[in-house]
């Protein structure tokens, strides 16, 4: 039955036109979007994570020369957490685990907002040269996507940074490789499918350059799925480099929370279980909370694709 | 598109994505470092590594290289493994067993659970556990598996004293033959049930570890579809004539929502296969994964080359057989494309 007292349901606004429509439409997403609890305790956590990063450098005393690798202190090793000056206490090697886990958020932001700024940068365009254009080059270029989907993600990323040679910048190089394929697909769907709508003939009847139809039309209302997938490859890709750098293919002592784990895991049948736990937790809420807000993202953006 | 053209156009780019793969692969061999880097010895000459280029063709044109590799792995030759003293084929082979038990287990275990965990949230969405499921399935996607099985062995190996790591118990594993590598098979063909029980106790806390991610993207699919399959007409009318909840939801809807969560196994298999390398180094099992994690450590870039395209074309191959399968079982996906 129809319950004629309820408010009818908004039509969808399109998001082009002045900048009056677009802060109206950032309102009404934005408030759609805290409606979901799971979706602000996603926020909070990541403000926590983000606040930790950035306060890094005040809240602990930054190692000299290379903040990034780990202080040693060889009189305190395999101190529990709670000892004074080591409130998660030490490694088996003498590093802080706070200050780990602290510079490890740092690195978690450089290493994602680079990677995921590579990727969607680099799968944009493929994915638009494809879908917009069409033809033989969407035909090349889906081929060359398909492959690289052939390899599962981690496995790539694994043995490029494995022939490349151990370090974290192998990591982002092998992660951004990695992570751009999923972009260009996405948006070759997008795009074609908002071609087909009434609005673009309308441009280019009216005699709209291609690319202005492009630009105007056509990108910004194939970018949502984008945002959400890069919103939860925020976390994904820190889960990754954290997986590599734990088998080993970051610097030793960098501080970085795969390879806290992976130092910590030598000392747990000893009893030492903070070396390890700790940073372990950090990644899982780093991944749990950027997860948590592109789950909401896509509920709001995008109630069709909520299944997948 | 008729099923059998949709089935036969997969066939057909089935091939070119495996030569494909094949290409990156070798690529990868070639972008970085020396792919011999791991045969010279401090002690040779400048002529000796000159002579051993040579030998592996490595002055050759990069197709005519790329084509000698090719035609090696297509009759078996895969170059030597140097993390474990033996041709690659052969390494692959005695391994290969060990990683396959884990991840049979492993499936199980995550389709059991998934699909009984979907069920549970989706037969009552929005209530407690409905919200329970989406906390697994969440938690399930962003778990890093290094630091799950860590954990778990901080409670059941260190302090519980349960379960401990390694593969089997090695007096019990030399009562029995091994005609297979997978040991709980091998038990079963030996009759022996003291050392059928030992297998299964180590592949507990491995399983467990390995079908968490799978269970998590499993569930999220069956709790979704089937909310949706739960507001189709059908199931109105199987209640309207009177058929209990219980009934409606085992004969109707959730055989029908088990059809799309078929599309995940694929992914979800993508996921057991990339989590092998990670639970085998950390529970010491002797599977291809801890050959790879070796290998990675080691640059030995013969294995890598080998795993790498082993474990694609098995999961294209998988991705194949999920494809085919949905497209019979739910002719609307072929039909509308």
């Amino acid at each position: 039955m129809v319950d004629l007292t309820a408010p009818p349901t908004p039509a969808p606004v399109p998001i082009q036109g002045p900048w009056a429509v677009r802060a109206r439409r950032f309102a009404e997403v934005s408030r759609e979007v805290l409606r979901n609890p799971t979706t602000v305790i996603g926020l909070v956590i990541i403000v926590l994570l983000l606040s930790m990063a950035i306060l890094a450098p005040v809240l602990t005393t930054p190692n000299v020369p290379d903040p990034y690798q780990m202080p040693r202190d060889w009189g305190a090793r395999d101190e529990p957490p709670g000892t004074p000056g080591f409130p998660l206490g030490t490694t088996t090697t003498g590093g802080d685990v706070f200050y780990g886990v602290l510079w490890g958020a740092r690195t978690s932001l450089q290493l994602s907002v680079i990677v995921v700024g590579i990727t969607v940068t680099v799968g944009v365009i493929v994915g638009s040269l494809a879908g917009f254009i069409g033809g033989k080059i969407d035909e090349i270029l889906m081929r060359i996507v398909d492959v690289f989907l052939a390899i599962p993600e981690l496995i790539f990323a694994l043995a490029i940074a494995a022939v490349l040679g151990p370090s974290f910048g192998n990591i982002i190089f092998a992660l951004a490789v990695v992570f751009w394929v999923k972009y260009a697909r996405i948006i070759r769907g997008q795009i074609i499918h908002i071609k087909q709508n009434e609005y673009v003939d309308a441009a280019r009847v009216s005699g709209d350059s291609r690319f202005k139809i492009y630009r105007k039309d056509v990108l910004p209302n194939s970018i949502t799925p984008v945002m959400v997938q890069a919103t939860m490859d925020m976390g994904g890709i820190v889960l990754t480099a954290a997986t590599l750098s734990f088998i080993g293919l970051a610097e030793a002592g960098l501080a970085e929370w795969g390879v806290l784990v992976a130092d910590g895991q030598a000392g747990i049948s000893a009893g030492k279980w903070w070396a390890s736990t700790f940073p372990g937790l950090m990644v899982f809420l780093w991944a749990l909370a950027f997860n948590l807000v592109g789950d909401g993202l896509r509920d709001v953006l995008d109630p069709r694709t909520e299944r997948r | 598109m008729q099923i059998r053209d949709y089935v036969i156009r997969r066939l057909m780019i089935f091939p070119l994505i495996i030569v494909g793969t094949s290409i990156i692969v070798f690529a990868l061999s070639r972008v970085g470092g020396n792919p011999i880097a791991i045969y010279i010895e401090h002690e040779m000459s400048a002529e000796e590594v000159a002579e051993l280029e040579d030998r592996y063709g490595l002055n050759d044109p990069l197709p005519v290289q790329y084509l000698a590799w090719a035609g090696g792995v297509l009759t078996g030759d895969m170059g030597w493994s140097a993390v474990s003293a033996q041709p690659v084929t052969e390494a692959l082979f005695d391994r290969i067993g060990a990683s396959l038990e884990l991840a049979i287990f492993a499936a199980i275990i995550a389709i059991l659970m998934g699909i009984g965990l979907g069920t549970f949230g989706g037969a009552r969405r929005d209530r407690l556990p409905d919200h329970v499921t989406r906390v697994v399935s969440i938690s399930g996607a962003s778990m890093p598996i290094f630091w799950f099985a860590i954990l778990l062995l901080i409670l059941f190996w260190v302090n519980l004293g349960w379960f401990s790591t390694g593969r089997s118990d090695p007096t019990i594993f030399a009562t029995i033959a091994h005609p297979t590598g997978i040991y709980t098979l091998d038990a079963l063909l030996a009759g022996n049930f003291t050392a059928f029980a030992d297998a299964i106790h180590y592949l507990v806390l491995p399983s467990l570890t390995l079908a968490f991610g799978a269970t998590a993207i499993i569930a999220r699919m069956m709790r979704s579809s089937l909310v949706e399959e739960l507001n189709e007409d059908y199931v109105d009318a199987a209640r309207a004539k009177g058929l209990p909840e219980r009934l409606v939801l085992r004969r109707h809807a959730r055989r029908n929502a088990l059809i799309p969560t078929v599309t995940v196994i694929g992914l979800g298999f993508g996921f057991l296969l990339q989590g092998t390398v990670v639970v085998e180094i950390i529970y010491r099992w002797p599977g291809i994964g801890r050959w790879m994690a070796d290998a990675v450590l080691r640059g030995d870039q013969a294995t890598i080359m080998a795993y790498v395209l082993f474990t694609s074309i098995l999961f294209l191959f998988v991705n194949l057989v999920v494809d085919v399968m949905y497209a019979y079982l739910d002719r609307r996906v072929v039909l509308g494309a």
